[in-house]
């Protein structure tokens, strides 16, 4: 319900020209010093910048097509789309294997990994970012040092190499959720019953008849949940990029995010346009293509399970 | 044979994960000098000199930060599950003119994340003079739509026959709720932690809407990284490992009730 008066309000705004809701900001920064929590200034009438609000032109579709021409927004939108895509795709089975792995441990044991296996889920996505910045990454970090020169290959500079800043983030996010969604993995693999299992043993199903019969059917509303959940986190992701490359997109914007491109645009930090309606109508140019996304990911759940 | 692979598997990526939080604790004893070596696990002589400028809030406020998260956390994890898990009854228990529509509103509030609304979020705060406070983040946290619908799944396990009763009893449907709600205690817990998981780690909203006075833990830290590379990075490293602290207590008092819970719910 809440959402919808900012949804309104961001086609609204998104509808106005730009030069007139700059000014917007400096003004309140002034007048706002000192706000108690409850009182709320309903009386906006009297306060000068939203009688300005009074003078907004609207200028149509004009700011859509603006955005639609940005090239730099495209790149955001594809860039975003590798790391959701790459995430999904690397983050379910790693983690299904996991919850398989761990599923054949006894309770407490088992308990204890998945706790440790979640800590990266539960760290600020900053702190996972320098982290990364401070102990991965660089010629001597541990990437390098443990991974990539013993088997045999040149140090990778993983941020300031344009092909390697998305794989980076990615693996940020995969570090990050993995324990998360092996945790659910494995509380749907408890939930099996075990009727499923006896059946299949007297029946003596082989290991892919157990694969499409019984795991994936009982865990497939859960992967399905993980995805829903890793798309619109992926989409809204923006603390790790950020504490990563500090604002900008890196080096020739290919670690360039949706959500860092939007900040980018309204507000100071970024280029500083304070161009507000193109940025609301960049954030409304998101809901299509996440609802694009989760109708494929629905789409597919029923060729999988209506076989 | 299957269990010692599984096993090695299981070691490999818990050391993944573990590892470089042993790291970043031991860092916060660190020199700068020691830190930029990345491979090097121990400092030489365990310095104490980053907890005390960080406690003596020689860089930052950290208390004033700290507390500052806490509060906004915990009220918005309090209100959303208090809130969502009371639409939630009402969508599970009963009919009414326009159910199915409120409930696509919400699946609709969950296709859109909260990040790419900040701009018209933004806009809307300043209208309400909360710009500024604690409450322009408290506020939009409390609705959420993923946890109307992970209530709208646990409520409809509620027997109707308990309903049923308290309708012969003549309770009113708020008194029923407060009635169910004990059941349901370990969905409860688990909605409220994951919320309070997701508003503590949150950056881009909370960098927006609040007073660089009384911001939240990340981006007190990324403040402490700046590029002028001032402070020694074992501060950071010291306040990254505090900030750690109330999640995973949080999480490590909850773990069980949530295991309940998510098995209970994935038992359909």
């Amino acid at each position: 319900m809440f959402w919808l008066v900012p949804l309104f309000l961001g086609i609204d705004l998104s509808l106005q020209s730009p030069t007139f809701v700059a000014p917007h900001r400096e003004v309140f920064e002034a007048s706002d010093k000192n706000p108690s929590p409850f009182s709320l200034s309903w009386n906006f009438p009297e306060n000068p910048e939203v009688e300005q609000e009074h003078n907004t032109k609207y200028v149509g579709f004009q700011n859509f097509s603006n955005v639609l021409e940005d090239a730099k927004f495209y790149k955001a939108l594809r860039n975003t789309l590798i790391y959701v895509l790459g995430s999904i795709l690397l983050v379910i089975p790693l983690s299904f294997i996991l919850s398989l792995c761990l599923f054949q441990l006894s309770g407490l044991f088992r308990g204890l990994l998945v706790f440790c296996l979640m800590i990266p889920g539960l760290a600020l996505p900053g702190v996972l970012s320098t982290l990364f910045y401070l102990f991965f990454h660089g010629r001597t970090g541990a990437l390098n040092q443990y991974l990539v020169v013993p088997l045999g290959f040149d140090p990778v500079n993983w941020m300031m190499d344009p092909s390697f800043i998305m794989p980076s983030l990615i693996m940020q996010a995969v570090w990050r959720w993995t324990g998360m969604v092996t945790l659910f993995f494995l509380c749907g693999l408890q939930a099996i019953p075990t009727w499923q299992w006896e059946v299949a043993k007297i029946e003596g199903a082989g290991k892919s008849l157990l694969l499409r019969k019984i795991l994936i059917p009982n865990l497939w509303h859960l992967a399905l949940f993980a995805m829903v959940f890793l798309v619109v986190d992926g989409f809204a992701s923006f603390s790790g990029a950020y504490n990563l490359l500090g604002g900008s997109g890196g080096i020739l914007d290919s670690g360039l995010l949706l959500v860092t491109y939007v900040y980018q645009v309204a507000f100071p930090g970024g280029s500083g346009r304070f161009d507000f309606p193109g940025a609301a109508a960049m954030s409304l140019l998101v809901v299509p293509v996440t609802a694009m996304l989760l109708f494929i990911i629905l789409q597919g759940r029923r060729r999988w399970v209506h076989r | 044979m299957r269990k010692l692979i599984s096993f090695s598997i299981l070691t490999g990526s818990v050391i993944v994960c573990l590892y470089p939080f042993l790291w970043m604790f031991l860092s916060s004893f660190k020199t700068n000098r020691e830190i930029y070596q990345p491979t090097l696990l121990f400092p030489e002589n365990f310095e104490i000199d980053s907890y005390q400028s960080l406690f003596s809030e020689q860089y930052l406020s950290f208390y004033s930060f700290f507390s500052n998260s806490l509060f906004i956390s915990g009220l918005q994890a309090l209100f959303a599950t208090l809130i969502t898990s009371a639409a939630a009854f009402v969508f599970a228990k009963y009919s009414f003119r326009g159910k199915s529509f409120l409930f696509g509103v919400a699946i609709l509030v969950i296709l859109i994340p909260k990040q790419a609304m900040a701009v018209p979020l933004f806009d809307w705060m300043l209208w309400l003079g909360l710009q500024g406070t604690s409450w322009s983040l408290i506020f939009p946290g409390i609705a959420s739509g993923l946890g109307i619908v992970f209530f709208t799944q646990v409520f409809r396990k509620i027997p109707n026959e308990l309903l049923e009763l308290a309708k012969v009893e003549g309770f009113s449907i708020p008194r029923t709720f407060f009635l169910i709600l004990p059941l349901v205690a370990p969905s409860l817990i688990t909605y409220g932690l994951l919320h309070f998981i997701l508003s503590w780690q949150e950056h881009l909203l909370p960098l927006l809407l609040l007073d660089d006075e009384n911001t939240t833990l990340p981006i007190a830290l990324s403040k402490l990284r700046d590029s002028s590379h001032r402070i020694p990075e074992s501060v950071g490293m010291a306040a990254a490992t505090i900030s750690l602290f109330p999640v995973v207590i949080l999480f490590a008092v909850c773990f069980r009730k949530m295991k309940t819970a998510l098995v209970h719910l994935s038992l359909s």
